[in-house]
C-alpha cells in the first residue's frame, strides 16, 4: 500500500518485509534470596519467536492472556530488552543501535497501548500530550510548525481542532484512543504496534476505532502488528494473524483461513470456544473444551508446550520431542507433529485425555451443543 | 410462573450536593425456573445496578429503589435485611465479574466452600469438605484437594472465577445472576464456564439471569434478551427474532458495529456514531436520539414507550421509528 517510502531493504532480505525477527527471546529472571538475589529461574515470556510483516500489512498476535504476547511487542521496540534473537527493521539490525541511532530508529516505530486514559498524564492538555514527541524529536522549526503538526494529527484521526485545549479526562473511552493513535503517529512512523487498542473501549465504539486505524493504513502506508485476545477484531483487521502459546507461535496464517481451517490444536480449541453472535451457528456449533489453564511461563511443559492439554495428542513424540513451526502448506505455518493427519480427520480429539503424570491438567472433553 | 418478578424498578442515587442520577428506569422482566434471560448494554447503562437492586446490596443510603422485585411471590425491596441475608446465598447467588471483590482473600478457598454448605445445607465438616471437592471437581479445577487449601490469591483469574462458581452452586440457587461472569477471562476458559452454567440451568432447573456485554455470548445461551440503553430496557426478544431481524436501531447499531468470525473478512464495520456519553435525558425524548440513524422529529420532542411490536408477537420495543421489517418476513416468523 505505501509506495513512496518502499526502497530495497538490501542485505539479500526480502525487499517486501519491514519487519523480521528471528529466534526472539525474552526470559525474565525469577529472584530469591535475602542479602543477595539468587536467580532461581526464568518465565519464559517470549520463547523464540520468528516473524515477517510485509510492508503496508497487518500483523494480528492472539493468544491468552499471558502467553507473551505485549512483551513480545515490547520486545520489537526493544521497550524490554530481549534476551536473546535479531530484530531487522527495514534492514537495520535493530538490537545493533544505542545512543542517537536508536533515538532516531524509534521514530519510525511506535506503539499504542489499551488503556488510552492509563498511557495518557491527566495534568497534560491533549496539545501538550502531542507536543512533546515533537520537541523531543526535534520535530520542525519551534512552536508555529508543532501548532501546526498538532492540527494536522487532530483532523486525521477525527478530533475537533478545540481538542487541543482539553484534557484527558474530558473525553469518552473512544477520543482518548483517537489522541492515543494521534500521538503515535506524531513523528510519521512506518511500524505501529496497538496492544489491545480496543478492549477497553464500549462495543459501539470498538468500531470506530477499528475502522480509524484500517484508513490510516490506506492513507499512510503504515505497517501494524495488532495484539488483541478479541480474536474477531483481529481478523477483522489483520492480513497474516499469528497464535501464541506459552511464549511461542503454535500456528501463523492468512487471516482468512485462519477461522474456516485452523490447523494446530489449540488454534482449533480456541476458534471453537469464541461466541458467534448468531443463535443459529451457536446452536450446531461444535465446542472442544479445554479444561486446566495455561502452565506457567517459568515452568513450561518439556515437549510440545500444548501435550497437557491437547485433545489430539498422541502418545508418541508429543510429551518429549518440541514440534518446530512448519509450513504444511503455502502460507500455513503450523508446530504440531501431527499437522497433517488431524487436519485429514485421521485424529480425532479424544473424548476424555487423563495426564496423571502432568500436574496442571485437566481433562479436555468434546461438547456438541 | 415466574419465579422473580421485576416491575418498573427505578433506582436513584443521590449525593448531597450533587444532582439525582436516575441510574434505572422503568425496568420490568421476569425469570422463570430454568429460564436464562440476557441483560445486555453498553458499560454504565444500569446492569450491574440492576443486579445488585435484586441481591439487596444496593447501599441503604443514597440509593433509592422504587417499583417491586418479587421473588417466588415474596416482596423483596421491603424485606427485612436478616430475612433477606437468608435468602442470599442460599435461594440467591451472585457470580460477580471480578471474583476477589466477592472472595475473601485471608480464607482458604475450601474453608469458603464448606462454610456455604454447611450455612445452607447443614452439613457437617466431613460431608461438606467431601462436598466442596466434588463441586470444584465439577467445575473443572484440576487436583482440588489441594486447591481446598489454598489462599484466592494463589489460584489464577479463571481459576478464582470457577471457585466462585463453585461457591454458587455449592447451595444450589434457585436464582443465579451472573454479573459479566467471563468477561476478565480467557475464551478457552469462558467456554468452560459458560457450559457449567448452561448444566446448572437444565440440570437444576435454576433460573438464570446473564448480565453481559457479548453478543456472543447472548446468541449462545439467552432465552430471551433485554437490551438496555442508558437505564431503560429499549428491546425484549426471544434471541433468535433479536438477532435474526432487530428492531431497535441501537440493536441493530451494536450487531453492525462487532466483526463476526464466521463471515467474510473486508467488508467496513458500521459503528454507532457518537458515545455513550452522547445521550439526552429520557425526560426530553429518546436518550439514544443523539446517536441514532433513524431518529425523526417526535423522538426529540418526547420519550417512545416500551410496547409490544406491532410487527411481531412477544417482542417489546421502546422506539418511534423503528427498523423496518418486511412485512412478509415478519408473517413467516
Ligand atoms: N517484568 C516482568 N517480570 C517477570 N515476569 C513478567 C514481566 N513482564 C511479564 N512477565 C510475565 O511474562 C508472561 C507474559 O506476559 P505478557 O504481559 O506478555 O502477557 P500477555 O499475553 O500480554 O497477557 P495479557 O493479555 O494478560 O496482557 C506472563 O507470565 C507475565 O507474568
Ligand atoms: N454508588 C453509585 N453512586 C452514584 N452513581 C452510581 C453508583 N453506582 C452506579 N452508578 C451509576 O449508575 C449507572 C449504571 O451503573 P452500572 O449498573 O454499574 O453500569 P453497568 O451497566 O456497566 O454495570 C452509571 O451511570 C453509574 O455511574
Ligand atoms: S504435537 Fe501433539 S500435543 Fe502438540 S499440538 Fe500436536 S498433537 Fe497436540
Ligand atoms: S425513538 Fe427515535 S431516536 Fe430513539 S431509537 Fe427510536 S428512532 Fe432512534
Ligand atoms: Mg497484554
Ligand atoms: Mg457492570
Amino acid at each position: 500500500m505505501s509506495t513512496e517510502k518502499q526502497q530495497p531493504a538490501g542485505n539479500g532480505r526480502d525487499a517486501e518485509n519491514l519487519l523480521s525477527v528471528r529466534g526472539l527471546q525474552v526470559h525474565f529472571p525469577i529472584k530469591k534470596g535475602i542479602l543477595v538475589d539468587r536467580v532461581v529461574g526464568h518465565v519464559k515470556a517470549v520463547d523464540g519467536v520468528d516473524l515477517d510483516v510485509a510492508k503496508g500489512t497487518t500483523y494480528g498476535l492472539v493468544g491468552e492472556s499471558g502467553c507473551g504476547k505485549s512483551t513480545l511487542g515490547r520486545a520489537i521496540l526493544r521497550l524490554i530488552e530481549p534476551t536473546a534473537g535479531t530484530i531487522s527493521f527495514d534492514g537495520v539490525d535493530v538490537r545493533a543501535q544505542r545512543g542517537e541511532d536508536m533515538r532516531r530508529l524509534r521514530r519510525r516505530m511506535q506503539m499504542v497501548f489499551q488503556d488510552p486514559l492509563a498511557s495518557l498524564d491527566p495534568r497534560q492538555s491533549v496539545e501538550s500530550v502531542l507536543t512533546e514527541p515533537l520537541r523531543t524529536h526535534g520535530y520542525g522549526n519551534g512552536k508555529a510548525d508543532h501548532a501546526k503538526r498538532v492540527r494536522e494529527l487532530l483532523d486525521v484521526v477525527g478530533l475537533p481542532a478545540n481538542a487541543a485545549g482539553r484534557y484527558p479526562h474530558e473525553f469518552s473511552g473512544g477520543q482518548r484512543q483517537r489522541v492515543g493513535i494521534a500521538r503515535a503517529l506524531a513523528l510519521s512512523p512506518d511500524l505501529i504496534i496497538a496492544d489491545e487498542p480496543v478492549s477497553a473501549l464500549d462495543v459501539s465504539i470498538q468500531a470506530q476505532i477499528v475502522n480509524l486505524l484500517e484508513e490510516l493504513q490506506e492513507q499512510l502506508g503504515l505497517t501494524y502488528i495488532v495484539v488483541a485476545h478479541d480474536l474477531a477484531v483481529v481478523r477483522h483487521v489483520s492480513d497474516t494473524i499469528g497464535v501464541m502459546y506459552l511464549g511461542a507461535l503454535v500456528e501463523e496464517s492468512p487471516s482468512d483461513d485462519l477461522y474456516a481451517e485452523p490447523l494446530h490444536p489449540y488454534t482449533i480449541a480456541l476458534m471453537s470456544a469464541i461466541p458467534i453472535p448468531d443463535p443459529k451457528v451457536e446452536e450446531r456449533r461444535e465446542r472442544i473444551l479445554l479444561t486446566g489453564d495455561l502452565p506457567s511461563p517459568a515452568n513450561t511443559p518439556p515437549g510440545c508446550r500444548f501435550h497437557t492439554r491437547c485433545p489430539f495428542r498422541q502418545p508418541k513424540r508429543c510429551a518429549d520431542e518440541l514440534p518446530a513451526l512448519r509450513e504444511i502448506r503455502p502460507g500455513r505455518k503450523v508446530a504440531c507433529h501431527y499437522a497433517e493427519d488431524i487436519a485429514a480427520g485421521h485424529i480425532r480429539p479424544a473424548e476424555s485425555v487423563h495426564d496423571p503424570a502432568a500436574t496442571e491438567v485437566g481433562t479436555p472433553t468434546v461438547v456438541a451443543s | 410462573m415466574s419465579l422473580l418478578d421485576v416491575r418498573d424498578l427505578s433506582i436513584v442515587f443521590s449525593r448531597r450536593g450533587r444532582r439525582d442520577v436516575r441510574a434505572v428506569d422503568e425496568v420490568t422482566f421476569s425469570v422463570a425456573a430454568g429460564e436464562t434471560v440476557g441483560l445486555v448494554g453498553e458499560s454504565g447503562c444500569g446492569k450491574s445496578v440492576t443486579s445488585l437492586a435484586i441481591m439487596g446490596l444496593l447501599p441503604k443510603r443514597g440509593a433509592a429503589v422504587g417499583g417491586s422485585i418479587k421473588f417466588d411471590g415474596t416482596e423483596l425491596t421491603s424485606l427485612p435485611a436478616d430475612k433477606m441475608r437468608g435468602l442470599r446465598g442460599r435461594d440467591i447467588a451472585m457470580v460477580f465479574q471480578d471474583p476477589m471483590t466477592s472472595l475473601n482473600p485471608v480464607i482458604p478457598i475450601g474453608l469458603q466452600v464448606t462454610e456455604v454448605l454447611r450455612r445452607h445445607r447443614d452439613m457437617d465438616a466431613a460431608a461438606a469438605s467431601k462436598e466442596a471437592a466434588s463441586l470444584l471437581e465439577r467445575v473443572g479445577i484440576p487436583d482440588p484437594a489441594r486447591r481446598l487449601k489454598e489462599y484466592p490469591h494463589q489460584l489464577s483469574g479463571g481459576m478464582r472465577q470457577r471457585a466462585l462458581i463453585a461457591m454458587a452452586l455449592a447451595c444450589k440457587p434457585r436464582l443465579l445472576i451472573a454479573d459479566e461472569p467471563t468477561t476478565a477471562l480467557d475464551v478457552t476458559i469462558q467456554a468452560q464456564i459458560l457450559e457449567l452454567l448452561k448444566e446448572l440451568v437444565v440440570d437444576s432447573g435454576t433460573a438464570l439471569v446473564m448480565i453481559t456485554h457479548d453478543l456472543g455470548v447472548v446468541a449462545g445461551m439467552c432465552d430471551s434478551v433485554h437490551v438496555m440503553y442508558s437505564g431503560r430496557i429499549v428491546e425484549r426478544a426471544s434471541r433468535w427474532e433479536l438477532f435474526e431481524a432487530p428492531r431497535h436501531p441501537y440493536t441493530a447499531g451494536l450487531l453492525a458495529s462487532v466483526p463476526r468470525l464466521d463471515q467474510a473478512r473486508g467488508e467496513k464495520l458500521e459503528p454507532i456514531p457518537g458515545s455513550p456519553r452522547d445521550t439526552i435525558p429520557w425526560t426530553q425524548g429518546c436518550a439514544f436520539a443523539p446517536r441514532c440513524r433513524n431518529r425523526i422529529e417526535s423522538c426529540t420532542q418526547g420519550a417512545p414507550e416500551l410496547v409490544a411490536d406491532k410487527l411481531r408477537p412477544d417482542h417489546d420495543l421502546r422506539c418511534f421509528n423503528p427498523i423496518d421489517v418486511a412485512e412478509q418476513e415478519a408473517v413467516t416468523l
